[in-house]
């Protein structure tokens, strides 16, 4: 049996010869499975979908090489976690696609008593093994939706995901070769590297403080199964309510430095400007983007759909906290505002929550209707996006229009 | 029966110094084939050639309709910082291949 798949890849490829030049996107779209729109202002807007990586189901198509695989909203519809084959996936340099889990060493130096060079087994008889659930989220999430537009890549709004996650304190790991005096910041290494010599590694660190958090991991298992290749195989850093920059993937590096962290991916990108910017400001300060604001969506109707006149209306979504505990969420219009009514707390602070809203009776069209959740610090979504020139931590109200019909 | 299944969970523990046994088992995974598409236009083959190497063309092709002074900061951001071979005929070649694309309605893209 031939794949239809590839005939039709044959077809079209033949088509690409003849003298029309072949649509580049939607071609690519019509390979690998659909297309859909992420609504960005401008575009381009339209994706590819597949379900051609292993291990993912259908997932939008932000870039093959190196993967960056972006979450159909769909799959926020209902539930709390999201499964691991419909995770986002993103990583900035090539990785190895074997891992030999009796070769995999983890380095720990730097400032340290007696560096060790752990193996997996090491690792995992490090301390108490734990579990935590936490929002695994793109500190670039939402970036292709920033108004003016920002380059980067232009991910929807599905550059996240929720899912539990289990190893070792990262701390219980540090103990194995003993934090020295003078400690300041934690720093990670995978085995992702850059293609060309002189180009920055993707490495990240965090303050002390953080390191040494009593739920931040060195995790091997995402909803109870290994951690798949594309999410980090054979271990990940885990820093639940900040953005996922920091959960460094395929870890096998752990430095403790005694200083400021000078390199690429710390001191001059994943920054953003501590002061308010527009796009014409020039040399502001910026400080590294870390915690995670409050976010909410609305997964029951998306932006366009129809609802009926005159009949009671549900609206249901998912809500967080960011790095604090979700505390409430509001339904809000133009001038008004309705308490949406918050589910179970299933999964503690770092996860994500379901809301819904009953509203009586449909009487007309939903104009910008949106959702906007606060945390119990009093962190709260804002009206207008806080623009800034990379498109970092959007927690804007995101809103969509309903036709009454 | 909480205590009971606490219980059984200690006796299925024991034996084990610690934490329950993790086991590790090697990882291998085939990426899908890329299909490199670029729709045609001036400068094609410098794109071709000078920016596909580290990331897919989908890298570019995506990003919004900015500048030319843009596309040459993005286009030197890719050498300076990422140490990309790009020489200094080929750079305008993809500059304004970059433009010419982005003129094109989405649909053509
Ligand atoms: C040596 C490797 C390399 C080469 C060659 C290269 N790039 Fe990149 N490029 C990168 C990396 C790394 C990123 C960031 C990837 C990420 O964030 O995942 C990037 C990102 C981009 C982006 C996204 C916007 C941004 O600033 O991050 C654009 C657009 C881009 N490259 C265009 C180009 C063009 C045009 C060329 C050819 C002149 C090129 N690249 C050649 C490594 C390279």
């Amino acid at each position: 049996m031939s794949d239809p798949r590839l005939s039709r890849r044959a077809l079209i490829a033949g088509a690409a010869t003849t003298a029309l030049a072949a649509p580049a996107l939607a071609s690519i779209g019509a390979k690998l499975g659909g297309m859909i729109d992420l609504g960005l202002p401008g575009g381009p807007s339209l994706r590819p979908t597949t379900p051609a990586f292993p291990g993912k189901g259908e997932m939008i198509v932000q870039r093959i090489r190196p993967p960056l695989l972006e979450t159909p909203m769909d799959a926020f519809a209902k539930g709390t976690i999201t499964p691991n084959d419909r995770m986002f996936v993103r990583w900035n340099w090539p990785f190895p696609t074997e891992v030999k889990a009796a070769e995999h060493r983890v380095a720990v130096g730097g400032a340290v008593k007696a560096p060790v060079s752990l193996t997996l087994d090491d690792v995992a008889a490090a301390g108490e093994h734990i579990s935590v659930v936490a929002i695994n989220q793109c500190a670039g999430n939402g970036r292709g939706l920033s108004e003016p537009r920002v380059t980067g890549t232009q991910w929807g709004n599905g550059a996240m995901g929720c899912a539990k996650w289990t190893g070792v304190r990262l701390k219980d790991v540090l103990a194995k070769a003993g934090v020295a005096e003078g400690a300041k910041r934690v720093r990670f290494a995978g085995l992702d590297v850059p293609l060309t010599d002189g180009a920055p590694q993707f490495i990240k660190s965090v303050p002390l403080d953080i390191a040494m958090r009593d739920d931040v991991l060195v995790a091997w298992a995402m909803n109870d199964e290994p951690l798949p290749i594309l999410h980090g195989f054979p271990l990940r850093i885990v820093v639940p309510g900040w953005f996922s920059t920091y959960w460094v993937k395929m870890l096998s590096t752990i430095e403790v430095l005694t200083g400021e962290d000078e390199s690429h991916y710390v001191a001059e990108t994943y920054r953003w400007p501590s002061v308010p910017v527009t796009p014409e400001s020039k040399d502001f300060p910026t400080v590294p983007i870390t915690a995670m604001p409050p976010r909410a969506f609305i997964t029951s109707h998306a932006d366009g759909a129809t609802v009926a006149l005159g009949k009671p209306l549900v609206l249901e979504g998912i809500a967080f906290g960011g790095d604090a505990a979700l505390e409430r969420v509001d339904l809000v219009g133009k001038g008004w505002e309705i308490p949406c009514e918050l589910g179970p707390d299933e999964h503690g602070p770092y996860a994500f929550r379901r809301w819904s809203v009953n509203l009586p009776q449909v009487a007309g069209d939903f104009e910008e209707v949106g959702v906007r959740a606060k945390n119990v610090n009093g962190a709260v979504q804002p009206e207008t996006l806080v623009w800034n020139p990379s498109g970092y931590a959007r927690n804007v109200i995101e809103r969509i229009t309903l036709r009454a019909q | 029966m909480r205590a009971a299944a606490t219980l059984i969970l200690a006796l299925a523990l024991a034996g084990c110094d610690s934490a329950p046994k993790v086991v590790f088992a090697d990882a291998s995974l085939t990426l899908p084939d890329e299909p490199v598409e670029l729709p045609e236009g001036p400068g094609r083959d410098a794109v071709l050639e000078n920016c596909t190497a580290c990331h897919s063309p989908s890298t570019m092709l995506q990003q919004p309709k900015v500048s030319k002074e843009k596309w040459e900061s993005i286009v030197g951001k890719m050498k300076k910082l990422y140490k990309a071979p790009v020489d200094d005929a080929a750079a305008a070649q993809v500059v304004d291949y970059m433009m010419h694309v982005q003129s094109q309605p989405e649909a053509s893209r």
